[in-house]
């Protein structure tokens, strides 16, 4: 049966793969940049073992935390820089209030310390890319306004009392 | 329209409009004082949507109609040129490559956004640094005593030849315009020590040197000891925290730019080293004890070896 009419077969999944090409969204490249085994922390407990994925998706990098069967994404866009996390129950991205970077533990905090992670590699990153402004600093801390763009940004004791 | 435009009438006006606005702007520019706090911080809310690698755009990175700085970029420095976002979106590939392994301790070291401890300093007795220093200082002095007695030009040509022959080793002859040489890649800064982003090395985490090419050659060089790890470290953490690109290799006149470290293979590393105002791209096997392929010659290319391994391999 199957087999009966191969040509018309194949010229049906063609057509069926087109169209379901054209029905779907823009579907982003996506680029693996790194997976870092590192340690991560939620909420201010304890460091726990982790994996961070790093993937290039459109015009955003996803940092994908793996910290055991859980995953906590991160969604960073530039220009302006927002951040988000991925909500699983909501099926949603929801923009970050805060984050915060120290250079010398190599940390990058999310939402205060609710996902906290030892990634140097986003910070070697960020080193480079703005020389000048990370010169003879250690602690960035930005915060975000209601609409996910960049409110504040602070450096070491300037960021002293921010967010409290 | 095209009539309105061409009219000498127009054109006139133009120009007195020009007149009259040029004194205005200058009186603007010279006399204006400081805007007030709150005029201030539109501007920096101005922003222009903090723009990273333009490096435009404010500190509030607001996308607002008042461009970071933008109608003064034909006069003078806005003063939010540097002020974006502190943060981005991390995805370009630093110098080094990506690290896959951040290598934190098994215990402790887990995030913090807390300022790590006072790194404990070696004891002034056992500090190695400072000697560094007096080898200038030694140097000078020398010259200096010297030149009391000698004639000036003749003492300028012995020093030349002395300091090629005595701190430049002959096979040392690659020189490198470090205008060329990226003396400040991402991972040399506070919290070097994990940041490296290569993720093996042959070192084996000794906190003090014990090379199997050291003990050897030790006596013949007539030094006991060589730079501990920790002096190393905190040499480089003092001209990160100077915003230096060097240290000065305990106990000599070279200068280790460290941030040209760079590993080849599990025992190799490469550097870039200034003496005597040139700078030398060298090699070293950290495991077999060759600088440019060559035992080292005497305590000096030893410090000069022991220092790069450290930095590329060393437990920080």
């Amino acid at each position: 049966m199957l087999n009966r009419n191969p040509m018309c077969c194949r010229i049906g999944l063609l057509a069926a793969a087109a169209s379901v090409l054209a029905a779907a969204p823009a579907l982003a490249q996506t680029n693996t940049l790194y997976k870092l085994e590192t340690k991560c922390s939620v909420k201010g407990g304890e460091p726990q073992a982790c994996v961070v994925e790093a993937v290039n998706e459109g015009n955003a990098t996803l940092y994908r935390h793996i910290i055991g069967k859980s995953v906590e994404t991160i969604r960073v866009t530039d220009s302006p820089v927002r951040m988000s996390i991925w909500v699983d129950s909501q099926k949603k991205w929801k923009n970050l209030d805060s984050a915060a970077a120290r250079f010398s533990t190599n940390t990058i905090c999310f939402n205060d310390r609710d996902l906290c992670v030892v990634n140097p590699n986003y910070l070697n990153s960020v080193k480079e890319d703005r020389p000048d402004a990370t010169a003879g600093r250690d602690l960035i801390r930005v915060q975000f306004g209601a609409d996910g763009r960049i409110d504040l940004t602070c450096y070491d004791d300037g960021c002293k009392g921010v967010g409290k | 329209m095209n009539r309105a435009l061409n009219s000498p009438w127009n054109g006139l006006g133009l120009v007195l409009a020009g007149a009259m606005l040029l004194p205005i702007g200058t009186a603007l520019a010279i006399e204006s004082p400081m805007p007030d706090s709150g005029t201030a911080q539109l501007i920096a809310r101005g922003g222009g949507g903090g723009g990273i690698r333009s490096g435009g755009g404010g500190g509030g990175s607001r996308g607002g109609s008042l461009g970071g700085g933008g109608g003064l970029r034909g006069g003078g420095n806005s003063g939010f040129s540097n002020a974006g976002a502190g943060l981005n979106r991390g995805s370009t590939r630093p110098t080094g490559g990506w690290s896959n392994n951040a290598r934190v301790g098994a215990g402790s070291g887990g995030p913090s956004l807390n300022r790590p401890a006072a790194v404990n300093r070696p004891a002034a007795g056992t500090r190695q640094l400072p000697g560094a220093g007096q080898g200038g200082d030694r140097m000078a002095n020398r010259d200096g005593n010297r030149n009391l007695n000698r004639d000036v030009n003749r003492n300028i040509n012995r020093d030349i030849n002395r300091n090629v022959n005595r701190n430049v080793n002959r096979n040392w002859n690659r020189t490198v315009n470090i205008n060329n040489v990226n003396v400040r890649p991402g991972w040399a800064r506070p919290g070097w020590g994990v940041a490296r982003p290569w993720n093996y090395g042959w070192y084996g985490g000794w906190s003090t040197p014990t090379w199997g090419w050291w003990g050897a050659r030790a006596a013949a060089w007539g030094v006991a000891t060589l730079a501990t790890s920790a002096i190393i470290n905190n040499a480089v953490n003092n001209a990160i925290s100077s915003n230096t690109t060097y240290i000065v290799v305990p106990n000599t006149n070279y200068q280790l730019l460290f941030g040209t470290v760079q590993p080849s293979g599990n025992n190799s590393v490469s550097f870039v080293m200034q003496t005597n105002g040139n700078n030398y791209q060298l090699t070293a096997n950290c495991n077999q004890g060759t600088i440019n392929g060559q035992e080292p010659s005497n305590a000096e290319e030893a410090e000069l070896l022991n220092a790069a391994c450290q930095v590329a391999f060393g437990s920080v």
